[in-house]
């Protein structure tokens, strides 16, 4: 009890960490020797009393007793484990806005022009382990906007956020949240289609019948004005053309799904058009469809367990992970909540209690799986030489519950440290009483009463929470 | 009968014209301002000297210039003349936004309710919903006279940016001097601008987001580009091509695209600017950013961008009162209030463009006093004296015309007792077009100006 108080009151200042002091924290990319800690490779075992190197922002050197240049930052490792940095394959954080619900189909829409990149959540996000995130768009239209893979240097502009190279996405959704189950029946309020999950299919149906018809208009134009320069050009059409970019394969679907029924629908009709769903999220009756996920190529992106918190939840199980693992399907735990990102380690280790995974199938679900799903997986998700040195060093074994987070480290760069970020407190405290103290601050004699801040509720976020 | 009309017409015209000029000619329309403290902004400060106005110009303005006898003098002992204040940012002049607009038919009644109503009604013809009209132009609906034009100038300014109030594509703004008979007697230039803000629709229909808001600016954009160059294909073949839709909104949007008129983006937080200056990049606009509250986080791009800021003097400071119940403020508002006065010195001193501008200041008179707060965190007196004239002047392209005392340049100008940022200081006479233009000033604890944080700040 002790413990959690404790816990509540880290993460209660944690809360009121500034931006600026993260920015003043800011460190360039500096080589790094981690020694004599135990790593979870992910792809080579774990390895104990061993030596990490970290140089030019790659993972330089993994074995034993390796040396690095004078001026390196040495870090001990003695009872620490390093993991790769997490990676969650489906967030909201960092988002101004999550969904344009305006219409079914939003492929015009992009997460990339609403990034926040100062964010609290993220710094918390650092906190728990977490260095990449798959910004999805909200689950209110079957075909929704385009997504965005930002690795989280938090406290840098939100360009330096982007994952170069990776593989551009999409969301879409099926469902209750797309067919509006819990918006009430207005009177004299039009209700939006589609309202059924047949409704559900057509537009989405519909949406790629136009997207191929597109592609001919340009293709034919593209001909034809080789030989006459006064055809009129068609319109471009930004809602459209990242549809053709499904159908030529160039993007990932990140499909918003919990049923078999609608799994099944939706992999009938990708193969229809031709075209590959790359993650099923939640997903959470995947397991009863496992095979034919994996068949379809397809991955899928769940939480560990939530049963029956919505009527379309109500088959799930926590043994979801191991099913699809077994059946071949590449999996990966996801948060969909700022909360939940700060222990997806927990998440993981869920599916080696219930359903036997291995550690290392468990510690997959949060590194080189989501990876795989994400197309980044030559970058990172395991700790190889050569890849990204994007790690997380902890003081205990990460699927501990009692184990937390020293340091997180992004190309090289430390993006979280606890120790850094006690002993920056009294500052902390210092500046908030000379702020208090500036004019601009100080009360108003005849003022109106303070506002109780909007607070978001915890758990479930189930994309359609906007931020305040 | 044709012909008889039209010579009816020409008649008239000409007796127009001839009461016109004899309307100019029967008023006194040449002063001198004697033994007054000249600061001209383009020169040195002539510490005693005399400005002359004839026709609406500045004649001339020096220490060794004398009055002409056909001048009224005003003895400018003690007092101080500046150029006119430029507000940068204002929807001055224009209708008071209707609470519920009712379909008007007339010509003029669209664009109207376009501009002022929170949930606007279509403009004539447009091919997009309101909020997303960029054909909409405040010069059209723009009236002389009112409590706010007064007030403005009762702080000494003569000439504001006014411009539509909403929308995503707003619509495009005019420079006005706050004096004039009629509508197009108080326009400097007009469009100066086409106007965007970041604001979702309220509607219920698409962009109904921030996201939808950025992709409909886009399509926009490129249907602007496509109807251009549509248009050219007609003409060069319009034999055997089939015609191109007539289109006012994205004809509207030619010239931005071209970057032959700039684009006012309103946009206060750092990512808000950063988005603003990407999207601006993305299309080679000639992007002025409106607000500007943290634009000194982003000062290397606004530079290299040449980017200059539109920074509001609404000052952010704690509204509520002490409680001890209540939650401490996070860091992040106490620092924003804060930095927000330093913001200005900041830009200064990174050289980035700026000129002040009113924001959406409740009570104008406050626009002088965080002035004044600017100054005393880093912002030194001359700059800002240049943020209300020539730096506007030229952010705005009118350099030719105001920001400085100067001969040729029209006689806006603002005369003080005592130095413009002082906080006794009182404006004392206001020329605009070169004629005075009747003040009350508000200082002296005029009427009518409850929220003043002037009481306060004498508090302390």
């Amino acid at each position: 009890m002790k413990r959690f108080i404790a816990k509540l009151l880290f993460l209660a200042i944690i809360g009121t960490l500034p931006l600026n002091a993260a920015r003043a924290q800011r460190q360039t990319s500096q080589e790094t020797l981690i020694r004599n800690a135990t790593v979870l490779t992910v792809t080579r075992g774990t390895l104990e009393n061993t030596d990490v190197l970290l140089r030019n922002g790659k993972i330089a050197g993994v074995g034993k007793n390796l040396n690095a240049s004078a001026n390196a930052r040495i870090i001990d490792g003695t009872g620490k484990f390093v993991m790769p940095g997490i990676i969650d394959c489906h967030s909201h954080s960092m988002l101004d806005t999550i969904n344009e619900g305006t219409l079914a189909v939003t492929s015009m829409v992009r997460t990339e022009d609403v990034l926040n990149p100062n964010d609290v959540d993220l710094y918390r996000e650092l906190a728990g382990g977490v260095t990449t995130l798959n910004l999805l768009h909200g689950s209110a239209n079957p075909i929704g906007g385009l997504n965005t893979v930002v690795k989280i240097k938090y406290g840098r502009p939100a360009r330096e956020f982007l994952f170069p190279g990776a593989m551009p996405g999409i969301k879409f959704a099926l469902g209750e949240n797309v067919k509006r189950s819990s918006t009430p029946n207005l009177p004299g309020v039009a209700r939006r289609y589609p309202n059924t999950r047949m409704g559900v299919e057509e537009v989405i149906r519909d949406a790629f019948t136009r997207a191929r018809d597109y592609k001919r208009t340009w293709d034919e134009y593209r001909a034809a004005v080789k030989n006459d320069k006064n055809v009129m050009p068609p319109r471009r059409d930004l809602q459209l053309e990242p549809l053709v970019e499904i159908l030529e394969g160039k993007r990932y679907v990140h499909a918003h799904c919990y049923i078999a029924s609608e799994i099944l629908m939706l992999i009938s009709l990708a193969d229809e058009f031709g075209f590959k769903i790359k993650t099923f999220q939640h997903a959470l009756e995947g397991y009863k469809v496992a095979k034919e996920i994996a068949a379809h190529g397809a991955g899928a992106s769940i939480f560990a367990d939530s049963w029956a918190y919505k009527i379309e939840a109500y088959d799930a199980i926590p043994y979801n992970a191991a099913i699809m693992t077994r059946a071949g399907v590449i999996v990966s735990m996801n948060s969909d909540s700022d909360e939940r990102a700060r222990r997806l380690n927990i998440e993981a280790a869920k599916a080696m209690h219930w359903g036997d995974l291995t550690e290392e199938q468990a510690l997959k679900l949060i590194t080189l799986n989501p990876a795989i799903q994400l197309g980044i997986q030559e970058r990172v998700g395991s700790i190889e030489v050569g890849k990204d040195a994007d790690i997380a060093i902890w003081n205990g074994h990460p699927f501990s519950v009692y184990s937390r987070v020293d340091t997180t480290i992004i190309d090289g760069v430390v993006y979280f440290d606890r120790a850094q970020d006690l002993a920056r407190r009294p500052e902390l405290a210092k500046e908030r009483t000379a702020l208090e103290q500036a004019e601009p601050n100080k009360p108003r004699p005849h003022g109106q009463s303070p506002q109780t801040p909007r607070r978001r509720p915890s758990g479930h976020e189930d994309d359609d929470m906007e931020k305040p | 009968m044709p012909k008889i009309r039209s010579r009816l017409i020409v008649a008239l015209t000409l007796l127009l014209l001839v009461s016109n000029i004899s309307a100019q000619r029967s008023a006194v329309d040449t002063y001198a301002i004697t033994n007054a403290r000249i600061v001209t902004v383009s020169g040195p400060v002539i510490e005693r000297g005399t400005v002359v106005i004839r026709n609406g110009l500045i004649a001339a303005a020096g220490a060794n210039v004398n009055a002409p006898p056909d001048a009224r003098v005003i003895d400018g002992t003690g007092l101080t003349v500046y150029p006119g204040l430029i507000d940068s940012y204002t929807d001055l002049a224009l209708p008071p936004p209707a609470p519920s607009p009712s379909p008007s038919p007339g010509g003029g009644g669209g664009g109207f309710f376009a501009l002022t109503a929170p949930r606007p009604a279509s403009g004539p013809n447009s091919t997009q919903p309101p909020g997303l009209q960029p054909e909409v132009r405040v010069e059209e609906v723009i009236r002389p006279g009112g409590a706010e034009i007064e007030a403005s100038r009762n702080i000494g300014i003569t000439t504001a940016l006014t411009a539509p109030r909403s929308g995503i594509w707003m619509g495009q703004s005019a420079l006005i001097n706050l004096a004039g008979e009629t509508p197009q007697q108080m326009i400097v230039r007009s469009p100066v601008a086409m106007h965007v803000s970041f604001t979702p629709l309220r509607t219920g229909t698409y962009p109904g987001s921030l996201m939808g808001v950025f992709s409909t600016l886009r399509q926009m954009m490129l249907d602007a580009q496509r109807y251009r160059d549509s248009l050219q294909i007609y003409e060069r073949a319009p034999r055997g091509t089939r015609r191109p839709d007539t289109d006012r909104s994205l004809e509207a949007l030619v010239p931005v695209i071209e970057g032959r008129m700039p684009v006012v983006m309103l946009a206060n937080s750092e990512r808000e600017i950063t988005r603003a200056l990407d999207l601006a990049t993305e299309f080679r606009l000639r992007l002025i950013i409106a607000g500007g509250r943290e634009a000194d986080r982003v000062t290397e791009r606004l530079v290299k961008q040449n980017v200059p800021v539109l920074l509001s003097l609404n000052l952010p400071r704690r509204t509520t009162a002490a409680l001890p119940e209540a939650d401490p403020e996070p860091m992040r508002i106490l620092r924003e209030r804060v930095e927000a006065q330093q913001t200005a010195g900041k830009l200064a001193k990174a050289g980035v463009r700026f000129a002040f501008q009113s924001g959406d200041l409740r009570d104008i008179s406050d626009l002088m006093v965080n002035a004044g707060r600017v100054i005393e965190n880093g912002l030194t007196a001359t700059d800002a004296l240049r943020a209300f004239t020539i730096w506007p002047a030229e952010i705005l392209g009118v350099q030719n015309q105001l920001g400085s005392i100067e001969a040729g340049k029209i006689a806006n100008l603002t005369v003080t007792r005592g130095d413009l940022f002082d906080r006794n200081t009182r404006v004392a006479h206001l020329f605009i077009d070169g004629r005075p233009v009747d003040i009350k000033p508000a200082r002296d604890s005029g009427p009518a100006q409850p929220t003043s944080s002037e009481p306060e700040r004498s508090k302390q």
